[in-house]
């Protein structure tokens, strides 16, 4: 209570700036007259009794330090004050201080962006309860490849009836397209398929009306439908009466019942989620080879995944055409959405860890060399009688200001990021909506902050505590102990080391993806454009849409051909399996193959050339005899050292939404292509077969395909004249965006792209900010050698002398940092292997060319130094000294 | 160095308090003065420090403060107990006679006094 008061009197006088020296000045005058007046009542003389009273006080000033400490808040009043000096070398030095308050900006501004996105990505849990409980169900077999394999229809229903282990398991389509016509312009949408209980499994509940009920999920036709949050919200403008309305998705009418809660980790790009309806089910939900459904499910209390695996591979392994050694594997919901970029994001996480080191030892050299120039002030002022631990505080205020102007923007710089990021399309990255600067990240950046100013603090007043006072007075500037400039040395040599491991690093990807971006795809992307269309054809009727659209397409000026097919070169393709005329099948290998069903002029227009037989012509139609050209991925594994022209194959279409037949028609072979990869270019080019669209006996190509232009010129100058087109043949037919093939490609790289670029930028930044601690550091020496050079001048050294001695002295440090870089780089860059292609882990060519950027760089850092000293005026230099 | 400092502090505080308890009101001087009687040696020489706990205990609210004319009619300063520093003099006086006790049984235990 006592202290309370005191501590509210104290702020008080602080606050009001109330001293109090005008009275204590008066009490003590009238103290001093009351003992003179006593002292000469004793018997003194005037003089002695005014001096014996004085000497009885004490001393008057440190009496009123005392009371002037007990009236106020002395720590605040320091603070105060060396905050103001503090601004004012600030302003007297604008140069250094920007330079460290942006080096620092960069430095916190990327940590804390980079540390708030893999936090939100990698940690945090999903919004669900208890969403440690929920499982992504995979089967995989090494007989197969050891890939993950989804559930067939059966497989799902298996699970299902006989689990004892989840309290819930749903399947789901991830992702299928539909027509949304009748509201404006007719549009794409994404659907998802979601089998019964599939929310109840998640713990959400719809975010307005309802989901679908039992009754719905036991008919195939059900007129309602679930939108999600984020189609309601930006295409149906988020009115809150939406229940009820009817739009027209696939062609007929559907009512929405209910909109789902937002769910932006799990179906970023989701616009309804359609029901998938297991018993009764449609067709091709019933075979057990078509593996294309997601399974997912949330264990019972006390269930582990373990225990839960054991259950589920009891149940598969013995279905029907099931490998032996099939096994399932249970992963956690959250690494099943992230799993496939945390080595990415580690990777990243470590570089910007470094950035944020070279950064904070960058600075903490440019104090120090600040601070021996200022070891004359410094000087004067300890001589003066300033106490080494005011000093102290002052030092460490001079940093802490230093750090929070560095903070501010740095903290800014990394929000303004985080607002930006999510709208970079195609970074290729999960979870990304709803990052928002973190905590923790805020926490711990600016703690490292805190700790590199008790550096800048604490590193300059170990000089003070070995500071000569009378040679520092004497030579009128900082007295160079050998000690601090070799520790101040060894700071550059470790941010260069630090700088040589990222930018070998950024050297490595960036080789990598100059080797991506010359590997052949089999296709040209250059003057090509694809788009894709959906239908609502699921019979021969939709051939006449097809044909009209290649004909008024393909007229078109400016159109050199022009082809439709249900893959994508650069990114998509259906699998199929593969029958052999000339061999025994074993119906439970049927061998893989990726599929297409193309137009004639499909290889024309996607640039592939042909390795032997004939292409597609106009003549491979409904009525003629069934026609297959393959790849010579196919060629090579099925018929080694043989002419595949003119065998016989069938080929089993499995996918969603395929009506399954009987044994599929014999095809014969008619040409052979060189491959293509349906993926980015980094994946490895499989066996194809190609088919005429027309002879899909099933017509499950004509709901959707891909449209490819070859153009003359621009590919994308097309846009408006090929929409048109369309509509002319259909009005109301959804035309999704059109894209250039390069777009397509460039996207497949984008994964990759984003840490490139990100380890690149930060590769630059470290070099960047090494050269200025190179700068720093030889012109810092350099400076105290002046009078050295200055009597080498004099006495006949040439300008270029002065020039190399400042050269070496910068190159021996480069040199040093440069080989405890490379040797760093040597025993990390393993942990880089997942993301290079087709290079060594050591790859000379970026090691090397590393190492010589570097070097050039620190040279270039050294050149305005050199040439300061070299062009010295001697005269000058002695006499100032 | 600082503890003996604080200790003196402290009984000096002490001793202002029961001072202003004693005499009432006073100016710095006449409470030196009482002091330097009593006390002989602690305030003997330094009589400045005074201030520094004249002002300490009025921010705690033990004592206040009004100018007023001294006995030769001059402005001075004069301190008066407050009902916070009554108080406060009782509980330190107890503590202080605590204390006090207990160091003098301490001082006066012999060897074979203890079991």
């Amino acid at each position: 209570m006592r202290i309370l008061r005191r501590s509210v009197a104290r702020l008080e006088n602080f606050v009001m700036g109330r001293r109090g020296d005008q009275r204590l000045r008066e009490e003590m005058e009238e103290h001093l007259a009351m003992q003179t007046e006593e002292n000469l009542r004793a018997g003194m003389s005037p003089a002695e009794a005014r001096r014996q009273a004085v000497l009885k006080f004490g001393a008057v000033e440190a009496v009123r330090e005392d009371y002037h400490d007990e009236q106020g808040l002395p720590f605040f009043e320091n603070l105060l004050q060396d905050l103001r000096y503090a601004l004012r070398q600030m302003h007297r030095s604008p140069g250094f201080t920007l330079l460290t308050a942006l080096i620092l900006t960069l430095g916190i501004g990327v940590n804390m962006a980079i540390f708030s996105i893999v936090y939100h990505i990698l940690l945090e849990p999903l919004p669900f309860p208890q969403s440690n409980q929920l499982y992504a169900v995979w089967a995989r077999s090494d007989a197969q490849g050891n890939a993950q394999i989804a559930a067939s229809g059966p497989d799902f229903l298996d699970y299902q009836d006989h689990n004892r282990s989840f309290s819930r398991i749903a399947e789901y389509i991830r992702y299928f397209s539909e027509t949304w016509t009748g509201d404006g312009d007719p549009k794409l949408l994404h659907c998802t398929g979601i089998s019964e209980g599939f929310f109840d499994m998640l713990g959400v509940g719809p975010y307005l009306g309802r989901f679908y009920t039992a009754k719905e999920y036991s008919e195939l036709r059900n007129p309602t439908t679930v939108v999600s949050y984020r189609f309601w919200k930006s295409m149906l403008g988020g009115d809150p009466h939406v229940i009820g309305r009817v739009i027209h998705v696939g062609g007929g009418a559907n009512t929405i019942i209910g909109v789902a809660p937002p769910l932006p980790d799990l179906f970023p790009d989701t616009d309804i989620f359609a029901e998938v309806t297991t018993r009764p089910s449609w067709e091709f939900m019933k075979w057990r080879s078509n593996k294309f459904m997601r399974v997912m499910g949330r264990l019972k209390p006390g269930v582990t995944a373990a225990m839960a695996e054991d259950d589920l591979i009891g149940i598969l392994r013995p279905a029907p055409g099931e490998p032996p050694d099939v096994r399932v594997q249970l992963v956690p919901l959250k690494e099943d959405l992230v799993g496939s970029v945390r080595t990415q994001l580690q990777i990243i996480v470590l570089a910007v860890v470094l950035v944020l080191l070279v950064a904070c030892i960058n600075v903490a050299a440019l104090l120090l060399a600040r601070s021996a120039r200022r070891s004359a002030e410094m000087a004067v002022r300890l001589s003066l009688g300033a106490g080494r631990k005011r000093l102290r505080q002052q030092l460490l205020t001079e940093g802490f200001v230093l750090t929070v102007v560095a903070c501010s923007p740095g903290v800014f710089a990394a929000w303004l990021a985080l607002q930006l990021l999510p709208r970079l399309p195609a970074l290729g990255l999960p979870r990304l909506e709803g990052i928002h600067l973190n905590g923790l990240a805020l926490l711990v950046t600016t703690g490292i902050a805190v700790l590199t100013t008790l550096l800048f603090g604490w590193a300059p007043s170990l000089m003070f505590s070995g500071l000569n006072l009378a040679s520092s007075l004497k030579s009128g500037r900082a007295s160079t102990g050998t000690r601090h400039h070799r520790f101040f040395s060894s700071l550059i040599v470790a941010e260069i080391a630090c700088s040589m491991v990222l930018s070998i690093c950024a050297g490595l990807l960036l080789h990598s993806y100059w080797r991506l971006s010359r590997v052949d795809s089999g296709f040209e992307p250059y003057h090509m454009l694809t788009t894709y269309l959906r239908t609502i054809y699921y019979g021969p009727e939709g051939r006449g849409f097809w044909r009209d659209v290649l004909e008024g397409v393909g007229s078109l000026p400016g159109v050199r051909a022009v082809a439709v097919g249900d893959c994508t070169p650069g990114q998509n393709v259906a699998i199929a399996t593969l029958v052999f005329g000339d061999r025994a099948n074993d119906p439970n290998h049927a061998p893989p193959a990726e599929g297409c069903w193309a137009s004639s002029d499909f290889f024309h227009v996607s640039g592939t050339p042909l390795i032997r037989g004939r292409f597609f012509n106009s003549g491979d139609n409904a009525d003629s005899a069934p026609v297959v050209i393959i790849d010579e991925q196919a060629a090579r594994r099925y018929w080694p050292g043989e002419n595949p022209i003119g065998k016989l194959i069938g080929v089993n279409y499995t996918g969603p939404g395929r009506v399954g037949t009987s044994a599929p028609r014999m095809r014969e072979i008619v040409g052979v292509v060189q491959g293509m990869k349906f993926g980015s270019p980094e994946s490895p080019t499989e066996p194809a077969v190609y088919m005429p669209y027309l002879q899909d006996e099933t017509h499950h190509d004509l709901a959707s395909m891909s449209l490819f232009v070859r153009s003359v010129g621009d590919p994308l100058a097309l846009d408006h004249a090929i929409r048109i087109r369309i509509h002319a043949v259909r009005p109301d037919q959804p035309v999704d965006a059109i894209r250039s093939m390069q777009d397509v490609v460039s996207n497949s790289l984008a994964p990759r792209r984003y840490s490139l670029s990100l380890l690149t930028a930060f590769a630059a930044l470290a070099l960047l900010v090494s050269a200025v601690g190179i700068y720093a550091i030889v012109s810092y020496t350099t400076l105290q050698r002046n009078r050295e050079f200055g009597i080498r001048i004099a006495v006949g050294a040439t300008r270029s002398n002065i020039a190399v001695v400042v050269f070496r002295q910068g190159l021996k440090l480069t040199l040093i940092g440069i080989s405890l870089g490379v040797g760093m780089a040597l025993l990390t860059t393993q942990a880089l292997a997942q993301l290079l292609f087709g290079i060594s882990p050591l790859d000379a060519t970026s090691f090397c060319s590393s190492v010589v950027l570097l070097g050039l760089i620190s040279l270039a850092a050294c050149v305005v130094p050199a040439l300061r000293s070299a062009y010295l005026d001697p005269v000058r230099t002695l006499r100032s000294e | 160095m600082k503890q003996k400092k604080d200790v003196q502090q402290g009984t000096l505080a002490l001793m202002v308090l029961k001072t202003l308890d004693v005499l009432g009101p006073l100016h710095g001087y006449g409470i030196a003065r009482r002091i330097e009687q009593i006390s002989g040696a602690l305030l003997s020489v330094n009589q400045g420090t005074l201030y520094p706990v004249l002002l300490r205990l009025e921010q705690e609210g033990a004592i206040a403060s009004d100018w007023g004319p001294s006995e030769n009619n001059r402005r001075a300063r004069f301190y008066r107990l407050t009902r916070a520093g009554h108080k406060l003099l009782e509980a330190e006086k107890h503590d202080w006679e605590q204390t006090a006790a207990i160091i003098a049984r301490f001082f006066e235990v012999k060897a074979e006094d203890l079991p």
